[in-house]
């Protein structure tokens, strides 16, 4: 029996077909330079193969793609808005061709066909279309699917042995969202340019790129900045109390914090002085924690590497991807923040105690010191948290990024695995005249995890005198002080990717490309924390000579490129993060008019607010469950998309005059 | 005209100031036979809540006042002689600054608190790489954000160090600061209506023309001013916005 079996990339093949043959494979070339195809037998078991000749070989990511007919091609006609009902193509990507045929063949001297892409939506489909070329070549195909989440030897042996079915609610759920990206991007990228083209001057000659993602994430750092720029100071009094004892300087904070009014200020601290005395009317010491980090999730893992390795959430993800592929993490892709019981935790552990970083930290846990991880609440049911595998020196064949990233996934998952930080707490309340006043003082007295966790510090502070309770004293100094408030500052990747996981846009893992997006699309800049001063920098931000580039790809996610070899960092790459530290992204005027003019014309469903995709994400996993179809989503979200798209021509001039605005500075519109 | 005199002696004993008769009749229902006693009174009482008080025909020429002078900033420290009946006109929360009010009410008007459009906003203080929680639940929230920035989105309830001020009134028209020296739950801004009436105990301590309202020398009525009310709400945004214009030009 001859079975073939697919992975979604080269060399998640080359490492299946390694670990099922024993390294006694066969590799033949194929038409593509990049894929090779792998014979050798292999006993999958019986249920329902048994000993098998097989051929392994993978795709580059996605092998179709959707488009539509010919005589859509021209920009003006027919009009935009038919691409909402126009039929769409599913094709067969010209670079995916020979890939395609390759299957296609080998299919034809195959009864089985094993699938191995990722296990999640996106690698679900592909499964799909890799089935759909494999049938071209024999209609009689038994298709199985692999499911792993590393490619760590004896999971992938146990993989092979216990095959699932591909999952075609997910297929169908990523359908959709190819279809409605495609649709709605196109027809409202080619609306936009082809409106705004007719001002002239910089968007003459635009085009202006719209998806469903990209818009809510650039309204993200629209509201922001308008936030920060609409800032008003106000002026704010508090009290503070000093005392010293025992030869240390203790400070009391005012349980009001501050008020904004000076006359109740002056009031309430004219009545503390009068008092003279305070009396303690607290004294509680009590142990108090530093917890130790939740497993890490794809969302978590962009954030921290944007926030202390200096690197892009898409830098981030390509690095994971590359370490995934070559075996020493697991799948970069989860939403998960727990770890099943079952896992051997402990051999990972032990794997990385023969670093001379961790090392020593790693075999302590192994001695004894090692503590289950806590559990988040976060399971997505396909894959655990992200972890090491095998074990990569500091002499590995790794790139900077990659090396950052890896030390970084081995510290936190060490972190999981140790204990949390241990202190004593004590906590001080006095009431002086009317007025509460609190002393708070920490000592560490374990640091536990934060040996190894390099990246949150948890310094005490000078530890408090003793008081007791009933206690009177005249405190040394009681002082009225003023303050300002200061305007937020400026979104940081970091705070993007929060804010898109809380308004549910884009998944874990395409967050990172719609920041991108909308860099590359020249909507925002990043810019060093430390250039702002004052927000009145703007004019030199947007100095807007942005390139015609970049066809009318609309929103289309670029999944398969980019999982593909992790190999696109080709014209696209981003800023380097010079030597400075936070990046914040900061709108260019034609970011602030499309954001504007939106809001200004659709109220309750501006298409720069994350409601309407939020939406579409939740169908996506409706359909995962089972709760809708994929024909009932298509119908509800082309509706109202189509909806915006009207309201939108007819309210065409908020939208020109809000350009008029950010782009020529003419206020009159 | 005996029952009006009992209505307003049951009135008197809840420590209500007095009424008018006139009044009193003119809120005695054109029924026979009359509710009881206790329902009139309640009656009344509910009418009197959602009057101006410094209408003449209210309340009796000598019903209490604050005395003269009281809201003068030179006297350090006074009691309140008797029992005043006040209304609400105005009502700040001192311990937020007007922008962050602003940004709510505008965050409203954009209708982001509407279900299903809301905007999750993440708190901009700033998780500076170095800032460090103290207590547990400090630190807790550091390490999973998004689930605690969830929760901090209703920001409708009042947090138990908040500091009001209000600008009450008596019946003769004069008005005083009211500071909330204790937390006192039901003064809030959403929880306190305009004109709503509070009694000030005798005994209250005024400090430089502020009343410092505590639970124990105050009691919160209910009642409200309808038409006040709403002109109060529909003006907030523009008074909060004046206000820091005013106070950045002085500043």
């Amino acid at each position: 029996m001859r079975i073939l079996c697919v992975a979604e990339k080269p060399s998640i093949a080359k490492a299946v077909a390694e670990h099922l043959s024993g390294g006694r494979s066969e590799t033949r070339n194929t038409r593509n330079k990049y894929i090779k195809n792998y014979v050798f037998d292999y006993d999958f078991g019986g249920q329902p193969w048994g000993n098998c000749s097989v051929t392994m070989t993978s795709v580059l990511g996605h092998i179709t793609a959707v488009e539509f007919p010919s005589e859509y091609k021209d920009w003006k006609h027919p009009p935009p808005e038919r691409l909402f009902d126009a039929p769409v193509n599913t094709v067969i990507a010209d670079d995916k061709k020979d890939i395609a045929q390759n299957i296609e063949q080998q299919a034809r001297y195959s009864q089985g066909l094993c699938i191995w892409t990722d296990c999640d939506r996106e690698g679900e489909h592909i499964g799909h279309e890799i089935r759909e070329a494999a049938r071209k070549g024999n209609a009689a195909l038994t298709v199985k699917r692999a499911r792993f989440s590393n490619i760590e030897r004896a999971h992938i042996l146990h993989a092979a042995r216990h095959l699932i079915m591909l999952d075609d609610k997910q297929v169908n759920a990523v359908a959709a969202r190819i279809e409605l990206d495609l649709r709605i991007g196109y027809a409202l990228t080619r609306f936009l340019s082809n409106n705004l083209k007719t001002l002239g001057g910089p968007l003459a000659n635009l085009v202006i790129s719209y998806g469903s993602c990209q818009f809510p994430t650039l309204g993200f750092v629209v509201d922001r900045y308008f936030r920060v720029k609409n800032f008003k100071p106000e002026t704010f009094w508090s009290i503070k109390v000093k005392h010293k004892k025992e030869g240390i300087d203790v400070n009391f904070s005012w349980s009001r914090n501050r008020l904004f009014d000076r006359a109740s200020v002056i009031v309430l601290y004219e009545r503390c002085l009068a008092a003279k005395t305070a009396v303690v009317t607290k004294v509680q010491e009590k142990p108090t924690k530093k917890w130790k980090p939740l497993p890490l999730t794809t969302v978590e893992l962009q954030k921290m590497a944007t926030r202390f390795l200096r690197m892009t959430g898409q830098q981030a993800m390509t690095a994971a991807e590359s370490l995934y592929n070559k075996g020493f993490i697991s799948y970069p892709r989860t939403e998960t923040d727990k770890f099943d019981k079952g896992m051997p935790l402990r051999t990972l552990v032990q794997k990385q105690a023969q670093d001379n970083r961790w090392g020593t930290f790693a075999q302590n846990l192994v001695n004894g010191g090692f503590q289950q991880p806590r559990d988040g609440r976060h399971d997505d049911k396909a894959h655990p948290p992200i972890h090491p595998i095998t074990y990569a020196g500091p002499s590995a064949a790794l790139n900077d990024f990659e090396k950052k990233i890896y030390e970084f996934v081995v510290r936190r998952f060490l972190a999981c695995c140790s204990e949390d930080a241990k202190g004593v707490a004590t906590d001080i309340d006095i009431l002086y005249g009317e007025e509460t006043f609190h002393a708070h003082g920490v000592i560490v007295l374990e640091r536990n995890y934060l040996e190894v966790y390099v990246y949150e510090k948890w310094t005490g502070t000078a530890e408090l005198p003793k008081f007791t309770l009933g206690e009177r004293f005249e405190p040394h100094e009681a002082m009225m002080t003023e303050g300002k408030t200061a305007p937020p500052s400026y979104l940081t990747e970091a705070d993007l990717i929060a804010l898109m996981d809380a308004n549910g846009i884009g998944t874990d893992a395409t967050m990172a490309e719609h920041i991108q997006k909308i860099q590359d699309r020249d909507y925002v800049r990043t810019v060093p924390r430390s250039g702002r001063q004052g927000g009145g920098d703007d004019d030199a931000e947007n100095s807007d000579e942005a390139p015609a580039a970049r066809g009318g790809r609309g929103g289309r996610g670029s999944r398969g490129g980019a999982r593909g070899r992790g190999g696109r960092r080709g014209g696209a790459a981003p800023q380097a993060r010079g030597g400075g530290g936070v990046m914040e992204f900061i709108p260019t005027r034609l970011g602030v008019a499309l954001i504007e003019g939106f809001d200004r014309m659709n109220f309750e469903t501006s298409l720069g607010k994350p409601f309407l995709r939020k939406e579409m994400e939740l169908k996506m996993k409706a359909i995962c469950d089972g709760h809708t179809t994929k024909q009932v989503v298509l119908h509800e979200s082309i509706s109202q998309y189509r909806r915006v798209y009207n309201q939108s021509q007819e309210n065409l001039n908020v939208l020109k005059a809000a350009c008029r605005q950010y782009i020529f500075d003419n206020a009159a519109g | 005209m005996d029952l009006a005199v009992q209505i307003r002696s049951g009135l008197q004993r809840q420590g209500l100031p007095t009424p008018t008769i006139e009044w009193v009749q003119g809120v005695l229902p054109n029924r026979s036979p009359m509710p009881p006693l206790q329902a009139l009174i309640a009656t009344a009482k509910a009418r009197l809540m959602i009057l101006d008080i410094t209408n003449g025909s209210v309340l009796d020429a000598n019903a209490p006042a604050l005395p003269p002078n009281l809201s003068n900033m030179e006297v350090a420290e006074t009691k309140l002689g008797r029992d005043v009946l006040v209304q609400v006109l105005d009502i700040e929360n001192l311990s937020k600054s007007k922008w962050e009010q602003v940004e709510e009410l505008e965050a409203i008007a954009r209708g982001e608190q509407t279900r299903g459009r809301e905007m999750i906003r993440l708190p901009t203080g700033g998780e500076e790489d170095d800032e460090v929680g103290y207590s547990t639940a400090a630190t807790q929230a550091l390490s999973s954000a998004p689930g605690a920035a969830r929760g901090a989105n209703g920001a409708s309830t009042t947090p138990k160090n908040s500091t009001h001020r209000l600008v009450l009134q008596d019946c003769k028209g004069q008005k005083i600061y009211g500071l909330e020296l204790q937390r006192i739950e039901k003064i809030g801004i959403g929880t306190m209506n305009i004109g709503e009436k509070i009694l000030l105990k005798k005994g209250a301590t005024v400090a430089r023309g502020m009343i410092l309202l505590e639970p124990a020398n105050c009691t919160i009525m209910g009642g409200k001013v309808e038409a006040w009310q709403k002109s109060w709400i529909d003006s907030r945004l523009t008074r909060l916005k004046e206000a820091i214009d005013n106070r950045s030009r002085d500043g």
